[in-house]
């Protein structure tokens, strides 16, 4: 985090719309990534995801001036993407149009490795077969959050957060041996 | 693949991510501006059309009420106007509730225990109009028969092809009636199995 954003977010008093601006900015590029995960796991088209980019934006947009700095901006903004994703309205399955992270994600990138997008490929496969709760709490795990902020966002208790996560990678494990 | 190797793998593609930018500040300010993708406002919009063909209608019973002049036939005119009330202003209501759901200061699990009761409280109501509406054909039918035409619809003598019209009327509402139940049964179905996982 820039000390630009950090300032205007503990600063409550400055009502500098351009430098609000400027902060709002600096932090969705340096989160672009993080919703771009959210918005590939929640969502199974293109266009469909876009709209939950746009939605998570916003909605951390209107957030922006009531976040407070006692918590971490980046628990603030997992809180809001997902709970974003979990309160939109999925549009109906179109042909010819689903989300490949092959092309969306890494083809750009130098390091680009075909084989390493397949297994990546193979994750988001696996996670999208989990219901929604654990959904949430897989890809705060690959995140690598640890179990006291999984159940901070998510407010289940850390116990509860353990237990579901030891179930969700009983369920991964059958799917994996299952394919 | 272990739980392990994902983790790797998923850490590798954020730190490939982080190096990939692809927003420009115009487009992030774009997405401030509006929501020109909000699906909620498409539904309420075409809600609020129909609410006001519902309330139309419903002015248009009013004001012709008097033509009822059976019982049962004013009872009909009754159930009608009723349901041209009460369906289009209960939906607008649980619409607005989902709407205006509040993400910002909850929690993942307080959203999806908060979101899914809003929309059980929808679809609910959806059911229950599936099914009035099998009611209120008839009714609307023996009102709109006797405001237009002076005829009785329960009295009135039909030969073959309007009973054979009633029927497949009828098949075709049951068959309608059906499928919208399901397709709201089985939704319902989905949020209560989530409910239950976050007990």
């Amino acid at each position: 985090m820039t000390k630009l954003v950090v300032s205007v977010l503990i600063s409550r008093n400055n009502k500098n719309k351009m430098q609000k601006e400027e902060a709002f900015v600096e932090l969705i590029k340096q989160n672009e990534g993080l919703i771009f995960k959210i918005t590939t796991m929640y969502t199974d088209h293109y266009d469909d995801q876009q709209d939950l980019y746009q939605d998570i934006v916003y909605q951390l947009w209107k957030s922006f001036d009531s976040f407070r700095s006692e918590s971490k901006i980046s628990t603030w903004m997992y809180r809001i993407a997902l709970n974003t994703a979990l309160t939109r309205i999925r549009k109906k399955k179109r042909f010819g149009n689903s989300v490949s992270i092959d092309q969306v994600i890494l083809k750009q990138t130098e390091n680009y490795n075909q084989e390493f997008e397949e297994r990546l490929k193979l994750v988001y496969a696996h996670v999208r077969k989990l219901n929604v709760v654990e959904k949430g709490l897989i890809f705060l795990l690959l995140e690598g959050k640890k179990y006291e902020e999984i159940a901070e966002i998510t407010g289940l208790s850390p116990t509860n957060v353990g237990t579901k996560i030891s179930r969700i990678k009983q369920k991964l494990k059958q799917q994996i041996v299952k394919k | 693949m272990e739980i392990e190797e994902m983790k790797a793998l998923w850490s590798d593609m954020s730190n490939q991510l982080d190096q990939q930018k692809k927003l420009t500040n115009d487009i992030i300010m774009q997405m401030t501006q509006e929501k020109y993708t909000n699906k909620f406002k498409t539904l309420a919009n075409y809600e609020t059309i129909g609410a006001f063909v519902c309330f139309a209608i419903l002015i248009f019973l009013i004001l012709n009420i008097h033509k009822l002049d059976t019982w049962y036939l004013l009872g009909c005119g009754i159930v009608t106007m009723v349901f041209m009330f009460v369906f289009p202003v209960l939906t607008l209501r649980y619409l607005r509730k989902i709407k205006q759901f509040e993400i910002v200061n909850k929690n993942y699990k307080e959203v999806l225990v908060g979101f899914h009761k809003a929309k059980a409280n929808l679809l609910n109501l959806q059911k229950v109009g599936v099914f009035a509406s099998f009611i209120v054909i008839f009714t609307s039918a023996a009102v709109f028969a006797k405001i237009f035409d002076d005829k009785d619809f329960f009295m009135v003598e039909r030969g073959v092809k309007e009973y054979l019209f009633l029927a497949f009327t009828l098949v075709l509402v049951f068959f309608f009636s059906r499928w919208g139940f399901r397709v709201y049964q089985k939704v319902a179905n989905a949020a209560e199995a989530v409910l239950k996982e976050l007990e």
